[in-house]
């Protein structure tokens, strides 16, 4: 959907735009009008680190969490729709209508965090026609039998090799748990 | 971590971002001496599944009827995992915003009132220390 209106890579610039001396991130790219300003690995979608963390340098208009287990819950699914104050609208969806829902124009004009769980999530994203530039690679956490990659971050099996798949995708993976922080590209580490 | 088993009365499990529930314990133990009954955990360098967990196995391994779960921020995912730990589990609550007048008053005044009773009392302890020095 690189001609499409909306996309991801719109998003990219913006992330990589914002510095580490957290700075306010340059959003949009001319030609696209959804403004998903972070596209965000964490396994825990949405927690205090984002909505506080992230919240306050990017002012979002909207958090999205694109996971199929979470948007098919209606329990899992009122547990984060309640938990951000109501001046950040809340979508939780699926894989599939993210992607139609951001094509559909839904999110134009808002200032969008649109997390996913792990980087499966991600890949499903592209296949389903998102292109993608960068990722913010913010949480995985540590399980058993996870590789540390960084402090915050732990891989299974699955999570690197879909990493590395990424990588061969052409997208950059940029590791920081807070605007903040100085970003860690992780792209070598993981092929 | 601090406890007793006893097939009376309510435990507290302290759960939070950072060290500040072990922290909160142990202010709370300056104030009033050693603490039973209440345990502290650090959930934000534990994945979700460990978390809910570790809380499940708390309030199991207790033996008691009832377990208040304070947690410091609402919302966030000390606060979404405690929700997902006493899914199905009758006899515990999840109290958001705990502060130290809140802890010290559930740790004082176990057994003087009911335990619905004490959750109610507990939010508002806590929201009416929170106000405006108005000397």
């Amino acid at each position: 959907m690189k001609a499409s209106r909306s996309s991801i890579s719109s998003t990219a610039g913006g992330c990589a735009g914002i510095a580490a001396g957290e700075t306010a991130p340059t959003l949009q790219k001319e030609g696209y009008e959804a403004m998903i300003t972070v596209l965000r690995i964490d396994d825990r979608l949405i927690h205090a680190q984002v909505v506080i963390g992230w919240g306050r340098i990017i002012k979002p208009d909207r958090i999205v969490i694109a996971d199929d287990h979470v948007s098919a819950n209606a329990w899992e699914k009122s547990l984060y729709m309640n938990s951000v104050s109501p001046d950040i609208k809340v979508s939780i969806l699926s894989l599939a209508d993210t992607v139609d829902q951001v094509r559909g124009g839904v999110f134009d004009r808002e200032k969008v965090i649109l997390l996913v769980r792990n980087p499966q999530n991600v890949l499903t994203l592209i296949d389903l026609g998102f292109e993608v530039d960068e990722v913010n690679v913010g949480g995985l956490h540590y399980g058993e039998g996870k590789e540390k990659l960084l402090d915050h971050l732990y891989v299974s099996k699955e999570e690197r090799s879909a990493l590395r798949e990424l990588v061969k995708r052409g997208v950059t993976l940029e590791a920081r748990a807070l605007p903040g922080h100085e970003p860690v590209i992780l792209n070598s580490r993981v092929v | 971590m601090n406890g007793t088993a006893d097939d009376t009365g309510t435990i507290g499990i302290i759960v939070t971002h950072g060290r500040l529930a072990e922290e909160l314990l142990r202010t709370a133990e300056l104030i009033i001496g050693t603490v039973k009954d209440c345990y502290a955990i650090s959930g934000s360098d534990l994945c979700d599944e460990e978390l809910v967990q570790r809380i499940r196995h708390i309030i199991v391994d207790s033996g008691r009827a009832h377990a208040v779960i304070f947690v410091d921020y609402f919302g966030g995912s000390c606060c979404i995992n405690s929700a997902r730990a006493i899914d199905g589990i009758r006899g515990v609550k999840v109290v958001s915003g705990v502060n130290l007048p809140l802890l010290l008053d559930f740790l004082t005044k176990q057994g003087k009132m009911g335990f619905e009773e004490m959750v109610r009392h507990l939010v508002s302890r806590g929201s009416e220390s929170i106000k405006e020095l108005d000397f």
